[in-house]
Formats: C-alpha cells, sequence, structure tokens
C-alpha cells in the first residue's frame, strides 16, 4: 500500500509503539492514582514521562497543565465548551474543521456570539481581519493552525499576540501540525493548545490532549474519579486532574511516549523538512496535469503536508477509487469534516481528493501517485 | 534516619516531582498517603530524607504546586492515627 492519508491518522508507527502498547497490556500493569501498589506506580512513571515530554515538544513549562483526551475533538471541545457562556463573544476562521465549527454553532444557538474571520482563497487568514472582530465581550480566539483540507497555515504567532494584547485567550487547533510543525506556546502566544496523538505525533488512535496555560480556567465537561480529594463531592481545581476524570487510556499513552521518543531523536524540524520535500514534489508533479486543479497556496509556498486536488470531469471518489485499484493508494475523498473550509475555497459542491504524505513516505511513492493521477486525467 | 512523608494532593504531582528529584540526584519513594493523613480524601505521598525537605519545597515552588504537608514518620501520634484503621479497611 502507498498510504497517503496521515492527515487522518498517520501510518506506520514508528518501532517501538507497538511494543509499548503490548508492554503496557501485559507488563506493568494498574491504574495510576487509584491504588499504590509497585505496578501501578510504574505505570504513573510513564504517563508523567509522556506528559513531561509533550510540555517540552511544545515549549510548556508546567507539565501538569497538560491534559490528555481521546482525540482532538475531545481536547477542542472541552475548551470551547469549558471556556464560553451565553453573551460571550467568539472569533473562529473561515478555514475551521468541523471539530470547532460545530460546537460554536451549538453555542451560538445559546446565545453565543460568533464572528468568522474570513481567509483568502488560498485558505490563509490575516492577523488584522481578528483585530478588526475583537469585541468588548470576546472571550475566546479560536484558530485552526493548519488546514486538513489544503494544508493551508494560519499565522498563529501574530493572531496570538493581538489576542494576547486584548487579554482574549487563544485557543489553537494543532489537528495537522503537533509533531509536523514547530509549535512554541509561548513563543505563539498560545493559550489552549488542543492537539492529537495519532497524527503528527505518531503515536495510536484514542490519544490526545489539551494544554491550558496557567491563569486560563475551563469548566469540567466531566466530573468524576481523578485519584485525589475523594472525599470532596466537588472536582479537584488542581491541573491536570480538573481535566481528567475516569481512567486513562494507558496503552495509548504509553504508545504516545514511545513515539515521542522517536519524534525527539528524529527532530521536529527534520520531519517537517521531509514533509515539505514531498508535498513540493507532488504540488510541482501535479501542477503539470492540465485536467488538475490544486487548491491552496502556490508551489514553493509554506503549507502543511496535505494536498487537495480535483480531475476536471471527475467525481473525487471516483478518482479515489482509481488510485486505490491501480496502485493500492490510500488518500481521502471527500469534504474532510470541513464544509466551511470548502465554502471557503469554493469546493462545496464537489469535495476533493487529499493527498497527504507523512515522514515515512518514499519519494517514488509520490512519483507513483503522480503518474496514476496523470493517467485516470488523461482517461487511460 | 528519620524520614519525611510530604503529602500531596494528586499522584500527577508526586510522580512529577519525583522525576525533577531524580534529575537533581534525590532518590525519593512514592506512596500513598496513609489513609490518617489523607484530609481530602484519595492522595499520594512521597517519601525522603529530612535533609531533602527543602529541596522538595522549592522543586513544589518551582512547579507551582501545593503541598498538603510535611509529617514526621516516627511521629508516635502519627503511628498512633495510624492503627486506627484494620488491615480490612485499609483493603477497602
Amino acid at each position: 500500500m502507498i498510504y497517503l492519508d496521515n492527515a487522518a491518522t498517520s501510518w506506520p508507527k514508528p518501532p517501538g509503539v507497538v511494543r509499548a502498547m503490548r508492554q503496557a497490556l501485559t507488563g506493568s500493569v494498574g491504574n495510576p492514582g487509584r491504588t499504590s501498589h509497585r505496578s501501578a506506580m510504574d505505570v504513573a512513571d510513564n504517563v508523567d514521562e509522556c506528559r513531561e515530554n509533550l510540555a517540552q515538544l511544545f515549549g510548556i513549562a508546567n507539565p501538569l497543565r497538560v491534559c490528555f483526551t481521546l482525540n482532538t475533538t475531545d481536547a477542542l471541545n472541552l475548551a470551547i465548551q469549558g471556556m464560553l457562556s451565553p453573551g460571550d463573544h467568539v472569533i473562529c476562521t473561515s478555514m475551521e474543521h468541523n471539530s470547532v465549527w460545530r460546537p460554536l454553532v451549538a453555542l451560538q444557538e445559546r446565545g453565543v456570539e460568533l464572528s468568522i474571520a474570513e481567509a483568502d482563497t488560498c485558505g490563509v487568514v490575516n492577523a488584522e481581519s481578528v483585530r478588526r472582530l475583537l469585541r468588548y465581550n470576546t472571550r475566546l480566539v479560536a484558530i485552526i493552525h493548519a488546514s486538513n483540507v489544503n494544508g493551508a497555515i494560519q499565522p498563529v504567532a501574530e493572531i496570538g499576540r493581538i489576542a494576547r494584547a486584548s487579554g482574549v485567550p487563544m485557543l489553537v487547533d494543532a489537528a495537522q501540525s503537533a509533531g509536523s510543525l514547530p509549535i512554541d506556546v509561548e513563543a505563539m502566544c498560545i493559550d489552549l493548545l488542543a492537539f492529537p496523538g495519532h497524527k503528527g505525533l505518531l503515536g495510536p488512535q484514542g490519544t490526545g490532549g489539551l494544554y491550558v496555560r496557567e491563569g486560563v480556567e475551563l469548566r469540567p465537561l466531566k466530573q468524576g474519579g481523578t485519584g485525589s480529594e475523594s472525599k470532596s463531592p466537588r472536582q479537584p481545581s488542581i491541573y491536570p486532574d480538573r481535566l481528567e476524570s475516569g481512567t486513562l487510556n494507558i496503552p495509548g499513552i504509553a504508545g504516545l511516549n514511545a513515539a515521542l521518543r522517536y519524534l525527539f531523536k528524529i527532530g521536529v524540524a527534520r520531519i517537517a523538512e521531509r514533509e515539505e520535500e514531498l508535498t513540493q514534489r507532488l504540488l510541482a508533479g501535479l501542477e503539470k496535469i492540465d485536467e488538475v486543479t490544486i487548491y491552496g497556496a502556490a508551489l514553493g509556498s509554506p503549507r502543511a503536508s496535505v494536498v487537495s486536488f480535483n480531475i476536471r470531469g471527475l467525481d473525487p471518489g471516483f478518482i479515489a477509487d482509481k488510485l486505490e485499484i491501480r496502485a493500492e493508494i490510500a488518500c481521502r475523498p471527500g469534504w474532510h469534516c470541513a464544509g466551511l473550509a470548502h465554502q471557503t475555497l469554493g469546493t462545496q459542491k464537489t469535495g476533493t481528493v487529499r493527498l497527504s504524505p507523512g515522514p515515512f513516505t518514499k519519494m517514488s511513492e509520490i512519483k507513483i501517485a503522480l503518474q496514476v493521477i496523470e493517467e485516470i486525467a488523461r482517461g487511460k | 534516619m528519620a524520614s519525611r512523608l510530604v503529602v500531596f494532593s494528586s499522584l500527577n504531582q508526586v510522580a512529577l516531582l519525583k522525576r525533577d528529584l531524580y534529575r537533581s540526584g534525590v532518590y525519593v519513594e512514592m506512596l500513598r498517603t496513609p489513609l490518617s493523613l489523607s484530609f481530602t480524601g484519595c492522595s499520594f505521598a512521597v517519601r525522603c530524607q529530612l535533609a531533602d525537605v527543602a529541596l522538595i519545597l522549592q522543586s513544589c515552588e518551582k512547579r507551582l504546586i501545593k503541598p498538603g504537608g510535611v509529617f514526621d514518620e516516627t511521629d508516635e501520634t502519627l503511628k498512633t492515627q495510624r492503627r486506627v484503621f484494620s488491615e480490612d479497611e485499609l483493603e477497602r
């Protein structure tokens, strides 16, 4: 298989991930925070190491502000619904994934005011347009870092500085950027960072997290057992316990930790460089096919390793089927759970075919994909 | 050697401190806080030497962690309190 669907979930996983998950199920077992036998304490050590590694990766000073979640959607809901109340105002971009757009629209129906900063035809928002939308009651700015539709990268640091200067927390959806692009929460003025464990971080599905900056308080969406302050009927105020009710995904976290060790060994900068090389090669090849329309920044401009395209007169689903049948190429056709972004890019009627290389994609695989796309476009 | 228990609300805090201290060359043991000292319910503690308490408190300050107290394990009162619970009760 030629796997070009890393924006959905990365594959393959680095060596050590499966071993770590197996060890979590067969070696040291236990439920950290609930008991104190040696085995459970070993598990707690591993969970803590993973939390610290995530903090190190994102430039977070206090690892206790990193809360484990099931995925990015879980983290985004925790941030959005934990922050906003009727009467509050929130700003997002017109490139948001449904994991931001839908919770915001649901809250809008309950009295939250929503403004959308419009992106240009490449899918990039001007930071100044966010400044113009700020109001006296703006409580949150929610920004997708890199688009899952076309890889457009938003000027997060610039928007962060504007939001910080106005005392408004900024939430960043790093679903497509965590592990693939450098992120530093301090330098980029990020107050809330939602990220998946199973995409650029190369861990297993069912893992993710939310960073909550010191001083930013969220209402927990869940209450329950945390292994702390058990006599109290109320949820603890300390982090991460406040947002981590119930048993954690211990095998998943063990796998994620192994993946993070691999990431540190290789380096995010090197991965970003490699993915850019693959993406630019893909774009260069697609540009040469007359029947192909590419969505997003021009060749040579920065973008995450996500490429969306269409072939004139062909249904994206048909193209994806052909790619799989002819060369076992795995990709994603459709609207990519991002209706708002497709409105922005003008692809709401058709959807697109999305190709997303990952750190393990070979250049030879990109060449094969381009060759098959050209054959499909030429009706061969 | 007289050992001390530094008590915390959460195992997450204890695990992070243990790692911090280990990097500073100090080994501490993580354990469940004796129920007689768990004033707020389930909690965890580090067992350390008296000489290391100051360093632990410094680490707490750096990590913005508020300890629930420092207790002398040889304290007779503490021992008495611990004996309040039967083995069965502790098991539950």
